[in-house]
């Protein structure tokens, strides 16, 4: 067929009856002269789409992060999360309009959100938003095959196959990103083609720039939903390289225009989308000004901007004898701490840590390290050095000329509370990281103890802030970066993301590296106050104890606080923090799929089940399996043709074959720049991530039905057309049930169980549709029984039938019919404060003492790893600093809820008031709620039974 | 008729302009044209003959001036290798410790030496040439290469004559480099310049002179360009021998790279690309082969550099596996029936078959827990509001203890007698009884304590019938086919125990505990992914039955047994995933590990070895000069090809064509072998060091030379390749790549093949030269206390040395000092 048969192929214009068809020479398909097939298509898709689109009434898969999200864009509270903000926000705006006052939670899959709330979650019209948008993808799919110059047969079996997939249709029907992301990429392409034609019509015309700016529009909003929109960008870079280059090979085209064209595009296809990305962040950060959970990923400096997470001003200078907060610059570890715990192996001395919460723990003196001039330590005859009594060392600056820390000085830090010194040694390695180039940190003395070389700490100042001078030439509280260097060993004080096990509360690891990556050895001063400077300067300490007259004392000392950031830096500590802790979600999911299993369908992903009813994410296996045939026709024909010209073959002048070759090699581009670069991602993947590519696959599935059909008289290929709409309606419907919740019966689920891959549960659906009138309804109403009481009476009536029912009546528990269909893992953690997590954002402010009550209310429950918090369900993970939750600093007064407090009781990080330690906090506030656990002691010495 | 035209149009409004000139026009037709004088020419043409005007007469090639000859480079080249010699061999001996790597390395040659299995993720090749330079010098492998810093004298191993053989291969470059320069047509100074680039780079010098791999990786990579690119300059002698020779050579030397590491896959990328773009070229209609022809090229091809290295791969595994027949520490790594095949691997000495009745405890392969169960039950209701079964708690449980001993029990009849009849074989289905609480194993759908996903496991009680289908567990003998019915044996068999009607795996995991109620010990679950790596067991303690016939003799210690066989393919098989996955796995943090973008720029370096008391240091460092250079010429010529390309397509040619063909097909081979050793690197995940930018160095250094004639030189030098058939035959094809001679518009040649022409290079450049090589001598030279650990500096000393202040070196002032120096 190829190259002879031209003649039929192209001679539609010659049968009268052919549906008119546009090519690229000529008129852009228009949108207002497609309106009869538009409407109607609409119509349809909106019947399909929004059917029962408040089936069911209870959260579903990632809506309970998204969902969330909305939650807390109402309530304001700062939250972290890998996605761009920009579709979250359009969730939360739609929710606000709805009248959602941010009082439900979206804490589980299958939380019902009507019961036990007057006013009912909308999350009807919250899910409105990504169908209607799912909606409109079908008429969109619809125009952009016409302005790819396609037949209208074609266009319509396109467009049909993209409404009757069951994967985009469950998508678009919940709360998730996916459906914006299809739809923007999906607008993007439309506009794009439509400006590729008004480029051959019409350079530089209204049109033209119209398409590119739209273009450039959605560009933006693609990437603002979520970071894959880069795949559409490089799409849409490639195509725009494409052309510059056929532009510049037109040597009759002047240089000056090709400029234009080049420039055009740099604003159209650049600066416009990145304009929108920004503000998408701007509004983002605008409404998230309070403190909330993510604050924990941030700076310090970018905490202070948020309501409820101010700190009051500190003292700018720091000298020796000051009293400091020592903060770690580059973790969001907290600050240099140490408690009476000692290391369970190595030295066995006492543990330095960091600790991210306000702590008295935190607060170090400054004291000069002994100098060559100083008297030796006294020993006894052995060397061991002897006690020495008097007052302790830190009283006698209060007496003592001020001498500010300076680059070079070395020092020795005392923990206030313990009075250890900050001590490292050759003799051992960290507790948890144990390199060679590693050392201990511990805290070491005993009162009297004079300290040891051991103790002495170089202060190296690293880098000052350009706004306060003085902070390069010494240190200055939040302005001076600096390093400690171990006087001895050489190594720098260190800390990293690895926290310590139990026997050190999670807490961050501090350890002294002889060849550290820089940023983990920085440190700066984030509180300091001394005996001699204060604010009014004190006139009666203007003399020290030698006589000498002390400027420093009388003047008045200047106070400081962390700089507002710049919107452009909180930006893009935003966008670090973002892809620091994407590229971290590398932990497997029970419904995670590698990219190869994909095109082939191989295994969707269980969203919901409950009450005898699914929601399963799969395709239709017609339209992925023909979409991917579509892709390797094309990768095979294109391959012959190279082939074929290579030997001489003139395919590439035959006009259908360049025309087709050209619309296929863009949609083709399209597809693998959103499929292929996945295979490089080692992250968590998901068969969801596909829906981008499959929607180019299907248009391209659209050509090959057009090219296949092409020598048909039409009436033949509108049978043509209806029948592979028919066959794939019919596969829709077959599948159906498991896109909309709806009832079905064993027998039937079986026999859609194409592939064995395909785990949705068929066990769990009745043998009968009859018994749905006896199951709780899907959609729960206000006003109803409870639905769990429901459930129970249906189980009676039922009973025996259903193997789990029959499992009832011998006693046995409800064993939870399918293991996947638990309650999610992150309930094991949050669930016993259930009562007081419901007030949680109302809570009456405690003082700081309480924690101590609260813990007492949580459970005893294993600490958890960061890891653990992530739902087992849903795939969003719920991200969780490694630090715990974040509490105020300002340690006395601030409010805090007692969800937090339970939070970090289950991390073991809970500030202490008043310097108790955590674990005789932990264990005194414990045992009370302790259930009487069975006393066996060791297993091992169990007796066995006779 | 219309849309055809209108989709015509389209294509050339495109710029299409291949689809406008019609390609029917074959170069014999335009021929005839021409003579007719209806054919206008291409532009292209006409340029070509314009420039042929220019240009010398035509002369008759005589045929033997091609190539390298013996008198023009011999004396240089053995110069070159003496050179390098020198600097590679100048005190070997020093330090007379372990050294970095060595620990690796040396300890490696040992294990040959002593044929105990190890297990390494590289391939075997240049570990057994190291071993064989310790045989050859007769240690005996009674060393143990512990630690960096170890003493060799007070251990007698001979380590300069095992360090001698990666100096050797290191000084063999250099002269490779100059022979591969010069093949390409580059003159003598400019090769020259290349091979000293390499010659005194710091890096290769210091990595060559201790017993590494890189100096064997480097000179088989070396080679297999060498190889290729005189295999390349047969092309006009298709099918002759020197062409055959050349290219197996470069197949077996591609494979040789890769028996020394894994990223010798990177060479074969570039002659594999290199390859596929000839052939395609070859396919090329306008070269007048024909298709049966072209098929040909392509599967000599396919068997020189595809089928050959493979066996050579091969062969080096079938050696490795020859030598290491002893047990040793890489059986770990290995399957049960792998670390059989090794003498003296405990898993051969106490297997034994399991029969019904037997009592046995059970580990779990990757937590080396015992399967463990206690009267104590699952509580009612977990702390997050999800129910158990209450049963009886199953957990995994690291001690020996009597809770964790299992009967087997049998499903079918089984025969009266002892011996063999009652034998439990893969596949059986059994049920296990646990003998202190008299219950049987047994998992159902129901949620384990910590993963909802997971089945729980429990027992029931012996005499609870109700239950009997849930305790049917069936037995499948890891790398044992489905319809095998070997017998099960205790140690040497790892097995997964599937629940016969939930289809899971028993699992256990160490992740999180299970809490107080079950002293914290291991959860025990059913995992759906059945073929999961970790959800293996094996039978580590067995009593045997003692109501059975044959107890007597069953309990009697095994007699020694014979190794058994494996296939060499299946255990390479294994070796290689297991190395695959090994090294993928390499991901944790390294101090000296620095991230590929720092390489070219050398901001950081690897501190080898140290030593405290005359505060000397080996630091794995590169020759600045050197480096920078290669690596801002490389720059330089993408930039010159980018502004070409640029440049062409609005019809301006800054480059002569010949000139630009020459450049694409030397330097640009060039570079593109830098990118194909050096970029890949930005793509994986695992540790990356300095030392593996070593190979794309030496491209570099190849590409700077080249593209260092191409600034100073505009001509380039007489054909390269040696004249043949396909020359004679086909003098009207016009598009051999390297083929300079003009030719008129109808392709006839104006002139033949010149006399073999070498550039001159003006004063200007020689000059140019000098300066280069001497500026990398002298950094060489400034930096060799890095690169031979001695002589020792003082504090103050060394922080001169330390010219880029990222490089971490060890003795340096402390702050006091410097306040002390500046004041």
């Amino acid at each position: 067929m190829v190259g002879k048969s031209r003649g039929p192929i192209n001679g539609r214009p010659s049968s009268p009856k052919a549906i008119s068809r546009t090519y690229v020479s000529q008129l852009p398909t228009s949108i207002r002269s497609q309106l009869p097939i538009l409407l109607p298509l609409t119509l349809v898709a909106l019947a399909f789409r929004l059917y029962k689109i408040g089936q069911p009434s209870s959260v579903v898969f990632d809506e309970v992060h998204f969902g969330g999200f909305a939650t807390k864009y109402i309530n304001r509270k700062f939250f972290m999360d890998v996605h761009p903000p920009l579709a979250k926000l359009l969730i939360a705006g739609t929710a606000k309009m709805a009248g959602f006052d941010g009082s439900f939670d979206f804490k589980d899959i299958g939380k019902e959100y009507i019961v036990g709330n007057d006013r009912p979650v909308p999350y009807v019209a919250m899910r409105m938003l990504p169908a209607m948008l799912g909606v409109a993808l079908v008429p969109l799919s619809y125009l952009t095959l016409r302005a790819l110059s396609l037949r209208g047969t074609t266009a319509i079996v396109g467009s049909l196959f993209i409404l009757f997939d069951n994967a985009l249709a469950t998508q678009s029907r919940l709360i998730l990103l996916d459906s914006f992301l299809v739809f923007f990429t999906a607008a993007t392409a439309y506009c794009w083609v439509e400006f590729c034609n008004e480029e051959r019509k019409r350079a530089f015309g209204p049109q033209w720039w119209a398409w590119l700016l739209s273009t450039g529009g959605f560009l933006g909003c693609v990437v603002s939903t979520k970071w894959v929109g880069l795949f559409t960008i490089a799409t849409i870079g490639v195509s725009t390289i494409a052309q510059l280059w056929s532009h510049l090979g037109d040597v009759r085209m002047p240089m000056s225009t090709l400029w234009r064209h080049f420039l055009a595009r740099v604003l159209g296809l650049i600066v416009v989308p990145f304009i929108v990305y920004l503000l998408s962040f701007a509004v983002h950060l605008g409404v998230l000004n309070h403190s909330g959970d993510g604050d924990g990923f941030m700076s310090s400096a970018f905490q202070h901007t948020l309501v409820g997470h101010g700190m009051p001003d500190t003292y700018a200078d720091v000298a020796l004898g000051s009293t400091v907060t020592i903060r770690h610059l580059n973790t969001q570890g907290g600050l240099l701490h140490s408690h009476s715990h000692n290391y369970p192996a190595g030295s066995g001395q006492q543990q330095i840590t960091l600790y991210p919460h306000s702590d008295e723990n935190n607060e170090w003196y400054i004291l000069a390290a002994p100098g060559p001039d100083d008297p030796p330590t006294p020993t006894d005859e052995n060397g061991v050095p002897l006690t020495t009594g008097g007052p302790h060392e830190s009283e006698k600056y209060k007496r003592k000329k001020v001498l500010y820390l300076t680059h070079g000085m070395e020092v020795r830090l005392v923990h206030r509370m313990t009075d250890k010194r900050l001590h490292s040694h050759e003799s051992n390695r960290p507790p948890v990281t144990e390199s060679d180039f590693q050392n201990e940190v511990t805290g070491y003395g005993f009162p009297g103890f004079a300290g040891d070389a051991n103790d002495n700490w170089r202060v190296e100042i690293e880098r000052g802030s350009p706004d306060d001078a003085p902070s390069s030439m010494r240190v200055r509280s939040l302005r001076t970066v600096f390093r400690l260097r171990h006087t001895l060993t050489g190594c720098y004080l260190f800390s990293h993301k690895i926290p310590l096990p139990e026997w050190g509360f999670g807490q961050q690891e501090v350890t002294c590296n002889k060849s550290p990556t820089r940023p983990n050895s920085l440190w700066f001063v984030e509180s300091s106050r001394h005996p001699r400077i204060s604010v009014a300067g004190d006139k009666s300490l203007g003399v020290d104890e030698d006589g000498e007259e002390d400027p420093v004392a009388v003047r008045p000392a200047k106070t400081i606080n962390y700089l507002r950031p710049s919107f452009l830096s909180k930006f893009w500590e935003l966008q670090k923090v973002m892809w620091e802790t994407n590229a971290g979600l590398t932990e497997r999911h029970v419904y995670d799929s590698r990219p190869k299993t994909w095109p082939v369908l191989r295994r969707g992903i269980n969203f919901w089940s409950k009450d005898h009813r699914q929601i399963y994410l799969v395709g239709n296996p017609l339209v992925w399996w023909g979409a991917t045939v579509a892709v390797l026709v094309y990768v095979g024909a294109r391959a012959i043709l190279m082939l074929r010209e290579k030997r001489g073959a003139s395919d590439f002048l035959d006009s259908t074959i360049v025309f087709y070759d050209r619309t296929a090699s863009f949609l083709f581009l399209a597809y693998s720049l959103h499929f292929f670069p996945f295979a490089l991602m080692s992250r968590q993947l998901f068969i969801h991530h596909y829906l981008p590519s499959l929607y180019f696959a299907v248009l391209l599935l659209a050509l090959l039905f057009d090219l296949v059909t092409a020598g048909l008289r039409p009436r033949f290929r509108l049978a043509a057309a209806s029948a592979a709409v028919g066959l794939v309606v019919l596969v829709y419907l077959e599948f159906s049930p498991l896109t909309y919740a709806g009832p079905w019966t064993v027998k039937r689920c079986e026999r859609a169980r194409w592939l064995k891959t395909w785990d949705f549960n068929c066990r769990d659906f009745p043998s009968s549709l009859a018994e749905y009138k006896t199951f709780p309804p899907a959609v729960h109403t206000l006003g109803q029984t409870s639905p769990v009481e429901a459930y129970d009476a249906a189980k009676a009536g039922v009973g025996g039938v259903t193997e789990a029912a029959a499992e009832a009546a011998l006693g046995m528990p409800q064993p939870g019919q399918h293991a996947f269909e638990d309650v999610p893992k992150q309930a094991q953690h949050s669930g016993a404060g259930g009562a007081a997590a419901a007030g949680g954002h109302k809570a009456e402010p405690v003082a700081a003492a309480p924690p101590a009550d609260a813990a007492a209310a949580a459970p005893p429950a294993p600490v958890a790893k960061p890891g653990d918090e992530e739902n087992v369900f849903s795939i969003q993970p719920v991200i969780m600093p490694g630090d715990g939750k974040v509490e105020h600093h300002d340690g006395g007064g601030a409010a805090m809820d007692q969800e937090k407090v339970e939070a970090m009781v289950l991390e073991g990080t809970a500030g202490v008031a008043g310097g108790h330690h955590h674990q005789q906090q932990q264990q005194a506030a414990g045992d009370p709620a302790k259930p009487s656990a069975p006393a066996p002691a060791k297993p091992a010495n169990e007796v066995p039974p006779a | 008729m219309s849309g055809m035209r209108s989709r015509k149009a389209a294509a050339a409004a495109n710029g299409n302009h291949d689809a406008i000139l019609d390609p029917s026009l074959t170069e014999s037709q335009k021929n005839a044209a021409l003579k007719n004088g209806t054919y206008a020419g291409s532009s292209d043409d006409v340029r070509g003959f314009e420039q042929a005007k220019r240009r010398r007469p035509a002369v008759v090639l005589p045929e033997s001036t091609h190539g390298v000859t013996l008198a023009n480079d011999g004396a240089i080249v053995a110069l070159l290798f003496l050179g390098a010699a020198i600097v590679r061999f100048w005190k070997i001996a020093h330090p007379a410790q372990v050294v970095f790597d060595e620990v690796h390395f040396g300890k490696f040659a040992s294990y040959y030496l002593r044929r105990e299995y190890y297990f390494d993720v590289h391939p075997p090749f240049a570990k057994i040439l190291n071993a064989f330079a310790g045989y050859l010098a007769g240690f005996k492998g009674n060393f143990d290469f512990e630690n960096i810093g170890d003493s060799y004298e007070k251990a007698g191993v001979p380590h300069i004559k095992m360090r001698s053989l990666p100096a050797i291969m290191g000084s063999v470059q250099s002269p490779l480099v100059y022979l591969i320069m010069r093949e390409t047509g580059h003159a003598k100074l400019i090769g020259l310049l290349s091979a000293s680039l390499l010659l005194l780079d710091n890096a290769h010098i210091a990595q060559d002179r201790l017993i590494l791999l890189d100096a064997a990786l480097c000179l088989f990579m070396t080679l297999s360009l060498y190889s290729y690119v005189k295999f390349y300059k047969q092309r006009y002698n298709e099918f002759s021998p020197k062409w055959w020779t050349w290219m197996i050579a470069t197949g077996v030397n591609l494979s040789l790279t890769m028996s020394c590491k894994m990223v010798g896959l990177l060479t074969f990328l570039t002659v594999g690309c290199a390859v596929a773009v000839d052939l395609w070229n070859l396919l090329d209609v306008k070269r007048g082969l024909t298709v049966r022809h072209v098929m040909k090229h392509f599967f000599a091809r396919a068997l020189g550099l595809i089928v050959i290295p493979a066996f050579v791969y091969l062969f080096w595994f079938w050696v490795h596996f020859k030598i290491l027949i002893r047990s040793g520490t890489g059986d770990a790594f290995m399957s049960s029936e792998f670390q059989q095949t090794l003498q003296g691997n405990p898993m051969l000495a106490q297997a034994r078959d399991i029969h019904y009745g037997d009592t046995i405890a059970i580990k779990h392969k990757h937590t080396n827990a015992f399967l463990h169960s206690h009267i104590d039950r699952y509580p009612l209701k977990y702390e997050d509001g999800r129910i158990s079964s209450q049963g009886q708690q199953v957990t995994g449980y690291p001690f020996n203890d009597t809770n964790n001993l299992w009967q087997v029990h049998a499903t079918v009849p089984l025969p009266e007698e002892g011996g063999s009849g009652r034998a439990v074989r893969n596949n059986h289905v059994v049920r296990l009884l646990h003998v202190n609480t008299q219950s049987y194993l047994l998992t159902h759908d129901v949620a384990s304590p910590l993963m909802s996903t997971n089945e729980e496991f429990t027992t029931v009680p012996w005499n609870d019938t109700s239950r009997y289908n849930d305790t049917l567990f069936e037995l499948r003998v890891d790398g044992l086919s489905k319809t095998s019915t070997s017998p099960w044996k205790s140690k040497s068999a790892w097995f997964r125990l599937i629940h016969v009607p939930t289809k899971v795996a028993m699992w256990t995991h160490n992740e999180t505990p299970l809490p107080e109620w079950a002293f914290k010990q291991q959860e025990v679950n059913g995992h759906k992914d059945v073929n999961d790596k970790t959800t293996l067991w094996f039978v580590d303690e067995l009593n045997p039955d003692p109501t059975a016939s044959d107890f007597e003799e069953r309990s009697k210690p095994l007699p020694p047994r014979k190794v058994t066989k494996m296939s060499f393919w299946r255990k390479f098989v294994e070796l290689q995933m297991q190395m695959l996955q090994q090294n993928a796995g390499l991901t944790q943090s390294h101090p000296y590990a620095s991230s590929p973008i720092n390489w070219p720029f050398l901001l950081q370096g690897i501190s080898f070895w140290t030593e405290n008391t005359e505060q000397q240091q080996i630091y794995l460092m590169g020759n600045l000069v050197s480096w920078w250079v290669s690596v801002l010429f490389v720059s330089v010529f993408v930039g010159v090809m980018g502004a070409d390309t640029l440049a062409q397509r609005r019809g301006i040619e800054p480059i002569a064509r010949n000139v630009r063909k020459r450049l694409g097909s030397t330097v640009g081979f060039f570079v593109s072998a830098w990118a194909f050793h050096y970029l890949p690197f930005f793509s994986m995940n695992r540790q990356l060091f300095l030392h593996h930018y070593l190979p794309a160095h030496i491209c570099a250094c190849l590409a700077a030379g080249g593209v260092l004639q191409f600034i100073v030189v505009e001509e380039v030098a007489g054909p390269l390749s040696a004249p043949g058939p396909l020359l004679a035959s086909n003098t009207s094809t016009p598009s051999h790549p390297q083929d300079e001679t003009p030719r008129s518009p109808s392709g006839v040649r104006l002139s033949l093949p010149t006399t073999r022409s070498d550039v001159h290079l003006p004063r200007g450049a020689i000059f140019a030269i000098a300066v280069l090589m001497m500026l990398t001598a002298a950094m060489f030279w400034f930096l060799s206390p890095f690169t031979y650990g001695t002589p020792g500096l003082t504090n103050q000393q060394w922080l001169k040395m330390r010219l880029l202040s990222s490089w971490s070196l060890h003795f340096l002032p402390s702050m006091q000092e410097l306040a002390q120096g500046k004041s």
